[in-house]
């Protein structure tokens, strides 16, 4: 298993107090702002882009990026894997 | 404030006591030892799960009053919705606080908007879909007194039915300042939530009449305020068939009951003492008549009289 999504799941679970949901319950692919997926909301984009800072050191100042990355956890581990590659 | 008549028409409370959602829980109450948990309900059938995550213990003890309110009193929407609080959100106040200190860029923007005092009524609003008069009250240990006073305003004003209640949280720091607090002591300090529906009119769910209240800043004579509050109801402390007080007894009453015990040490325990009142003048056809006297700050006063709705 890619431990970076791995560790993405516990921390959105840990940032966002998704009390009922265990890492399993997190499909890589499932939309993080969709009902049909974990129904995330306006501050819960907010508290990504300080998880982002927090856990990875990745600072997000263009929204236009957010939006794209993130769309799941495993646009969430490409984008860290490119900026961290830049 | 005039005497135009005003009803309590509902009541909820969470706890170290068996009241919420148990009308007659005032003839099974004890002391609250140092280990009591509060006795919370499931939240989860009064609160969307995505919000609820979200909550610390005073917005989930607040939302699920307030909704168990609205039930009860069988109305669609309040008028308004007036909240008294006497320290606010602490568990937020203090998780923002901490996250400043420990960690460097950006803070997480959930315990800074959910730090202010009055995150409760907005929380109630957004949770009813209320667009009326959202106000908070904080004036230490009168937070609730004031909410009440404001309600009681509102409904001489023409609204039927106001949500006011009260809320506080603990956290532990609170144990090591409790000297500052100065609040009167005896028991634990602990958390609690009180909401009512107070309305203008007396219908089949009335369960008391809320005669009058009365608050005093920096008191010098607690008796003689009390005497004279009484006087003005056309009462004499010998006519009184209960008094709850937090502070000191109130001479000459034949009954004085020290309401911490029963709920605990928090600035707005006074909302809890209404509600004990409240359920005991429905329960107990002997008790026609009860005083709060809220002394918890030995400076600050808060009378509230309450009177029994003869069917």
């Amino acid at each position: 298993m890619d431990s970076l999504k791995e560790d993405l799941k516990k921390q959105i679970i840990e940032q966002l107090n998704l009390e009922d949901l265990t890492v399993a319950d997190i499909a890589d692919d499932a939309l993080l702002f969709n009902d049909q997926g974990l129904g995330l909301d306006s501050i819960d984009a907010l508290e990504l882009i300080v998880l982002l800072e927090k856990y990875h050191g990745i600072q997000l100042v263009n929204p236009e990026e957010g939006k794209e990355a993130f769309k799941s956890v495993d646009t969430m581990a490409a984008y860290i894997r490119k900026r961290k590659a830049a | 404030m005039n005497k135009t008549a005003l009803y309590i028409t509902a009541a909820s409370t969470v706890s170290h006591q068996p009241t919420f959602g148990n009308a007659g829980f005032s003839a099974a109450l004890g002391p609250v030892g140092a280990d009591h948990a509060l006795i919370s309900p499931d939240y989860k059938a009064y609160i969307e799960a995505g919000l609820l995550r979200r909550m610390s213990k005073i917005l989930r003890m607040s939302v699920a009053c307030s909704k168990e309110c609205i039930a009860q009193a069988g109305i669609g929407q309040p008028d308004a919705i007036v909240v008294g609080t006497g320290l606010g959100c602490l568990q937020d106040t203090e998780k923002f606080l901490n996250t400043s200190l420990t960690v460097e860029g950006l803070l997480p923007p959930t315990s800074f908007i959910q730090s202010t005092h009055n995150t409760m009524a907005g929380q109630i609003s957004l949770s009813i879909g209320n667009h009326g008069y959202n106000m908070t009250h904080t004036q230490n240990t009168l937070s609730f007194e004031h909410a009440l006073l404001d309600a009681s305003l509102l409904l001489h004003e023409g609204d039927r039915n106001v949500l006011v209640g009260a809320a506080d949280e603990h956290i532990d720091i609170l144990d090591d300042i409790t000297g500052q607090l100065a609040f009167e002591t005896g028991a634990a300090l602990t958390s609690g939530a009180s909401f009512f529906i107070l309305s203008s009119e007396n219908t089949a769910y009335t369960m008391a009449e809320l005669a009058d209240v009365h608050v005093v800043g920096g008191v010098a004579g607690i008796q003689e305020e009390t005497d004279a509050f009484l006087g003005r109801n056309g009462l004499a402390t010998k006519d009184v068939d209960l008094v709850l007080f937090a502070g000191n007894p109130v001479d000459g009453a034949l009954k004085n009951v020290p309401y911490l015990a029963l709920s605990g040490v928090y600035a707005t325990a006074s909302a809890f003492a209404l509600h004990y009142a409240a359920d005991l003048l429905q329960a107990d056809r002997g008790v026609r008549n009860v005083l709060i006297c809220n002394a918890l700050r030995e400076s600050n006063l808060g009378l509230t009289l309450l009177r029994t709705v003869e069917a």
